[in-house]
């Protein structure tokens, strides 16, 4: 299924900052693009829960709320940091990357 | 692991000190204890000199540090940088971790008798290089964590430094464990924000106990130095005026309410918990300003006692108004100007407290801690 578009939206951490981006994987880099897409793949993306946190309430984590959407529809995700599942954090750690390099150009 | 909660009512000091000095060892540290906070409640230097530690050596550990490296990777606590009583190392992130969470110990031992993160000696454990580019520290349920910032980019896009860079942040992850152990103020929605406006109070009391700045002096920023010169802002919160810290195109406007009329209901940040936190901050202030001299004193004081004994896992703002406003009376009597400069802070968010007197000392509570004192008191190794 192609994934049209990434909805990456950050809350809570220290400073409690408020990031979201949208990621089209086709503005990507050929080879993030295929990294990002494989990492989805192999979690299985649309079939993990919408609660993916071991513990929510671990003060000043970072909160994630990552969207997924095809042409078919969408699946959406909240999670944490610390406290995401291991599995996770490759995908939570290359988002934030890329949100990053939006966040910059928008200056 | 037991969690020593000495006395929290005022046995006459006649009582304790025949404790102090006949009592079981564990009785004598109870009372002694408490002779020390009743004593620096009313500042009565001369009594604290009597019962100073020479006479009744309390026998608990000190200050106990370990400074852990994870040389950027996840993994924790990751490798042993710097021990207790260690020299200071060439990295500077360390040493503002083991130095930061010394004066946090300081201000809660020496202020508050309180022994550490549990009030029983725990280690004090921090990592430090966690991760790459990781804008963020937090506080595991165990130890401290701090990421490096920005060090992964170019100098002129870089929006944080060291998240070990203030003091405050130090003092407020820290005191995040001390909450654990004490309200266990639930982390979500008013407990949250309540479980957040004390680690900035306790957070922002460790700089100003280090510098020693009054209230008026004090700049009341948390954060101060965390944001580099590519943004526009002084920091992440303000307590004295909360909404003011930053505003800048890639970071965005500071969100804090000052105020119950602006208070953000929203479901992100587990319920806006570093939102609203800005509300109890700002009573916290405007307390300590009204009362002057040094902040910890009598309003830290008032806010301590509160989070220790008062304060539960689903307290609200309204519940912390009125209990700070009790503690206010119970500690310096009722309406003093600290119970006054209490119900002022509350009343400039938009809370009232107060009308009728504080209500009577809890007889339940007294008599438990003496019979805790005379007959079942925990031992404390």
């Amino acid at each position: 299924m192609k994934v049209e578009r990434i909805t990456f939206e950050r809350t809570g951490g220290f400073a409690g900052m408020h990031n979201v981006v949208n990621i089209n994987p086709d503005d990507l880099p050929e080879e993030q693009a295929q990294a990002l897409l494989k990492l989805l793949d192999e979690l299985d993306f649309d079939k993990l829960p919408e609660q993916a946190m071991n513990n929510p309430s671990l003060p000043d984590q970072f909160t994630y709320r990552i969207t997924v959407e095809t042409k078919d529809g969408e699946h959406s995700i909240v999670t944490g940091d610390a406290s995401a599942p291991e599995e996770m954090q490759e995908l939570i750690q290359m988002l934030n990357r890329i949100a990053r390099k939006q966040a910059q150009k928008k200056k | 692991m037991h969690k020593h909660s000495g006395i929290n009512c005022f046995l006459p000091p006649h009582i304790l000190k025949n404790i102090a000095t006949k009592g079981t060892e564990s009785q004598k540290t109870l009372a002694i204890d408490t002779l020390k906070i009743s004593a620096q409640m009313r500042g009565q230097r001369q009594a604290l000199a009597d019962f100073s530690a020479a006479t009744f050596r309390v026998a608990v550990g000190g200050k106990d540090r370990i400074v852990y490296d994870a040389k950027n990777g996840s993994g924790l606590p990751g490798t042993i940088a710097r021990r207790e009583g260690e020299p200071a190392t060439t990295d500077v992130t360390v040493n503002e971790a083991y130095d930061g969470s010394g004066t946090t110990y300081d201000l809660f031992n020496d202020v508050y008798k309180r022994n550490s993160i549990d009030g029983s000696g725990m280690r004090i454990d921090s990592t430090v290089h966690y991760r790459t580019g990781y804008d963020n520290a937090f506080w595991n349920g165990e130890q401290m964590v701090y990421g490096d910032g920005d060090e992964n980019l170019p100098v002129d896009e870089r929006l944080f430094n060291r998240f070990t860079i203030a003091l405050d942040i130090v003092g407020h992850e820290l005191t995040h464990g001390v909450t654990q152990f004490e309200a266990k103020l639930s982390y979500f929605q008013q407990p949250g924000a309540l479980n957040e406006s004390m680690s900035d109070v306790f957070g922002s009391l460790v700089k100003q106990y280090q510098l020693a700045q009054t209230a008026t002096e004090a700049d009341w920023i948390i954060g101060a130095g965390l944001l580099t010169e590519n943004v526009n802002g002084v920091g992440i919160r303000s307590m004295k005026a909360p909404g003011t810290a930053y505003d800048d195109p890639v970071l965005g406007k500071d969100p804090q309410p000052a105020h119950m009329k602006d208070y953000v209901d929203t479901i992100s940040d587990n319920g806006g918990v570093h939102i609203n936190s800005g509300i109890p901050n700002r009573a916290f202030y405007v307390t300590a300003v009204e009362l002057g001299g040094f902040a910890w004193e009598k309003a830290g004081q008032i806010w301590y006692v509160t989070l220790k004994d008062r304060l539960t896992a689903n307290s609200k703002f309204q519940d912390c108004a009125n209990l700070t406003y009790q503690v206010a009376g119970e500690l310096f009597g009722a309406g003093g100007i600290e119970q006054q400069a209490v119900q002022k802070g509350w009343a400039e968010v938009g809370l009232t407290v107060g009308g009728g007197g504080p209500p009577p000392p809890e007889p339940g509570g007294c008599l438990a801690a003496l019979l805790r004192l005379l007959g079942a008191a925990p031992s404390r190794s």
